[in-house]
């Protein structure tokens, strides 16, 4: 198919051209410690500020069962279509309190391309950029990027202050080595490819919609 | 036909005096320069943002080799294959054949620099198998048969009627320039050919070392279609993206769309690594990543240009150099243009590339504002040195005359009296050539000035007298 010793032949030259140094240039020492953002104050508020800079809407609920209901009302507005949702317990929970809309879990496989919405969790949510981290534990790649709607249930004690505090997540729960994608969620999709004017919905979501109980239970 | 470099001369000699071209690219830029400068308050402090980029760049790129074993390994750990192309030709056979093996009948692709550099289009046009662009900027440079004009916004030199007018006679049924409904209608085009696709092919902003995953930073969404919904996802890649741990993106991802588009972060940071789990409800079944060294390993042993390597292709040099801003982006005629392209060219493509370093005015704003801190104005001149030592072909003729040029000015700038003389006849011969109406024509050593601006005055006086006059003699 190809030559195996293409990768010989590069890591050699590679290792070849590395015996001359390279200059260095040591900046101030504090660089490499010192925090390059502000310190988050209070998760949950800057959360919601950045959610609205960002185009993320929110609606914050007091628990599950409110969350259940606000996704109700979500879905009510929608028109009508394929549901696609994570199969996990909390959202077969929620989803069961009413039984009037088809649907269809990821265990039983990809979102389909006519998906009208799509219902998943998270593993965290990030203050500092208002984002939405998921897995492909969170219902699969697809479930977070082929229905003009994503909404996500998640609880206010999912929030993570800001980037370093996610990475640091990612590391303790194993998700990056037990997981094939993960993905951090900015917002809704966006283009502004043409004339730099900003357009919503440009191939994923058009609506990103964070559903925040305060208390997962 | 003509070499690159009269190519550039001639293009850049059209582009700067297009004036409507000048506005939209001005237009563009301006409003990068308010988001970014506007984004850049959310950083404690930006310096200290972008020195510990270089010491996390500088690592990886010196200890390479290192590095991109470690990813090796963990990319086969996850299931997926690893191949390395020494060149274009073997990146692009090694693509082909993974797609003639598995009867691939349609390939969407998102957005990519280096699969460009290896004219991985042409390969399949070759082969008769459709590649899809799915950006949409690449779309639409893709409709017009025209490489990318930038390397985050690859449309950024058309208006949306130019954009209208293509999308009527390539999609059809069109009858608007409203950006919105041009997005829609691109969408709609689109949408059946990311799930008719047997392949999805992406590039990667970063290649993972620790964890064997790459990064992909996209805000339509369109690069997640790819890689999630074909059966097979092919990631292509430069060795120099490697970062060595996957926390370092707390930094990158941020710094990178900030630089780039002058978002906080991008809509869409994303980490694939492998194919499908079991247990996953979708993704593709393989899963390749192709590193193309492509000229870089040679690059990397001219220890003095090394850190060309550390960029991480955010287009910020490209938005601040005044050059770019007058030639535009295709008068290059490079993959990579602007600053970045201009030192890196040459290396990649061969001493033909040589004239990009000399069209520079050496203002440093691009070594100002790259989130590496890769010291562009100074590469830019250790490529002009390189290009005019001894044994480097560089036009003879020209340097006979420029040498000669010089040798008078050495001898005039070496003497005070000699200075003043040669002043005194550099004036009178102007005046006298403009008197008899030489202005503009080959004999006028101005002529490059004065063909496209209104000529100076010349002065009566030199410098040195006025000085005399109005201070007294000292």
């Amino acid at each position: 198919m190809a030559p195996p010793e293409a990768r010989e032949r590069i890591l050699g030259r590679v290792r070849a051209a590395l015996k001359a140094p390279a200059p260095h240039h040591v900046g101030d020492p504090v660089t490499l410690h010192a925090s390059i953002f502000a310190p988050v104050e209070n998760p949950l508020d800057r959360f919601q500020k950045e959610c609205a800079a960002n185009i993320t809407e929110w609606v914050l609920t007091k628990n599950l069962r409110t969350s259940s209901a606000a996704v109700a009302e979500i879905l009510a507005a929608l028109p009508e279509g394929e549901i696609f949702a994570q199969d996990s317990p909390a959202l077969r929970a929620i989803l069961s309190l009413w039984q009037s809309r088809m649907i269809r879990w990821s265990s039983e496989g990809a979102p389909p391309e006519a998906s009208q919405v799509t219902i998943t969790q998270c593993e965290a949510l990030v203050a500092l950029t208002g984002s939405v981290l998921v897995s492909s534990a969170c219902g699969g790649r697809g479930a977070s990027v082929v229905a003009p709607v994503h909404i996500v249930v998640a609880g206010v004690n999912q929030i993570v202050p800001d980037l370093d505090a996610a990475f640091a997540l990612i590391r303790e729960r194993n998700i990056a080595m037990q997981n094939s994608y993960v993905c951090l969620i900015t917002g809704s999709s966006r283009t502004a490819d043409i004339e730099k004017i900003l357009v919503m919905g440009a191939h994923g979501p058009q609506r990103l919609i964070v559903v925040l109980a305060q208390r997962l239970e | 036909m003509s070499s690159p470099a009269q190519e550039f001369f001639r293009s850049a000699v059209e582009k700067s005096a297009d004036l409507a071209h000048r506005q939209i690219i001005r237009k563009g830029i301006d409003s990068y320069n308010v988001t970014f400068e506007r984004t850049r308050n959310r950083y404690v402090d930006w310096q200290r943002a972008r020195q510990r980029l270089y010491e996390i760049k500088w690592d990886a790129i010196n200890h390479l080799d290192r590095y991109l074993e470690e990813f090796e390994r963990n990319v086969i750990a996850r299931g997926g294959k690893v191949f390395w192309a020494e060149n274009s030709e073997q990146a692009c056979r090694y693509i082909a054949d993974v797609a003639l093996t598995n009867g691939v009948k349609k390939i969407v692709k998102s957005k990519s620099m280096v699969t460009e550099e290896i004219h991985l289009a042409g390969a399949f046009e070759k082969l008769g198998i459709p590649l899809i662009e799915t950006d949409l900027g690449e779309y639409i440079v893709w409709l017009r048969h025209e490489p990318p004009y930038h390397i985050v916004t690859p449309a950024m030199h058309l208006t949306r009627t130019q954009i209208a007018e293509l999308f009527q006679e390539k999609i059809g049924d069109i009858h608007t320039d409203d950006p919105e409904q041009l997005v829609a209608a691109a969408r709609r085009a689109l949408r059946r050919d990311f799930f008719s696709a047997d392949m999805g092919i992406s590039g990667a902003n970063f290649l993972i070392a620790d964890s064997g995953m790459i990064a992909l930073t996209t805000n339509e969404g369109n690069g997640r279609l790819c890689t999630s919904v074909p059966r097979i996802h092919i990631a292509v890649a430069g060795i120099e993206k490697i970062l060595p741990r996957l926390d370092q993106l707390a930094l990158f991802w941020p710094m990178l769309a900030t630089s780039g588009t002058g978002q906080a972060i991008s809509c869409y940071s994303t980490l694939v690594g492998g194919p499908r789990r079991p247990g996953e409800p979708d993704g593709p079944e393989e899963f390749h990543v192709v590193l193309v060294d492509n000229g870089r390993s040679e690059l990397l042993a001219d220890a003095e240009k090394r850190d060309i390597l550390h960029c991480i292709r955010c287009g910020a040099c490209l938005n601040a150099c005044p050059v770019f801003r007058t030639v535009g982006g295709h008068t290059y005629g490079t993959t990579y243009p602007g600053p970045i392209g201009s030192v890196l060219t040459p290396h990649l493509r061969g001493r033909e590339f040589d004239h990009l370093s000399f069209a520079s005015s050496l203002c440093g704003a691009c070594t100002e504002v790259c989130p590496v801190k890769i010291d562009l104005h100074h590469r830019l001149l250790e490529n002009r040195r390189d290009a005019v030592n001894p044994g480097a072909h560089h036009g003879g003729a020209h340097r006979g005359l420029e040498r000669f040029a010089f040798a008078i000015f050495r001898s005039a700038a070496l003497g005070s009296g000699r200075f003043a003389f040669f002043g005194g006849v550099a004036r009178f011969a102007l005046r006298l050539l403009y008197a008899v109406g030489l202005r503009g024509t080959a004999l006028d050593p101005g002529r490059v000035w004065n063909k496209n601006h209104a000529a100076p005055a010349i002065p009566s006086k030199s410098f040195r007298t006025l000085w005399k006059d109005r201070h007294g003699a000292s």
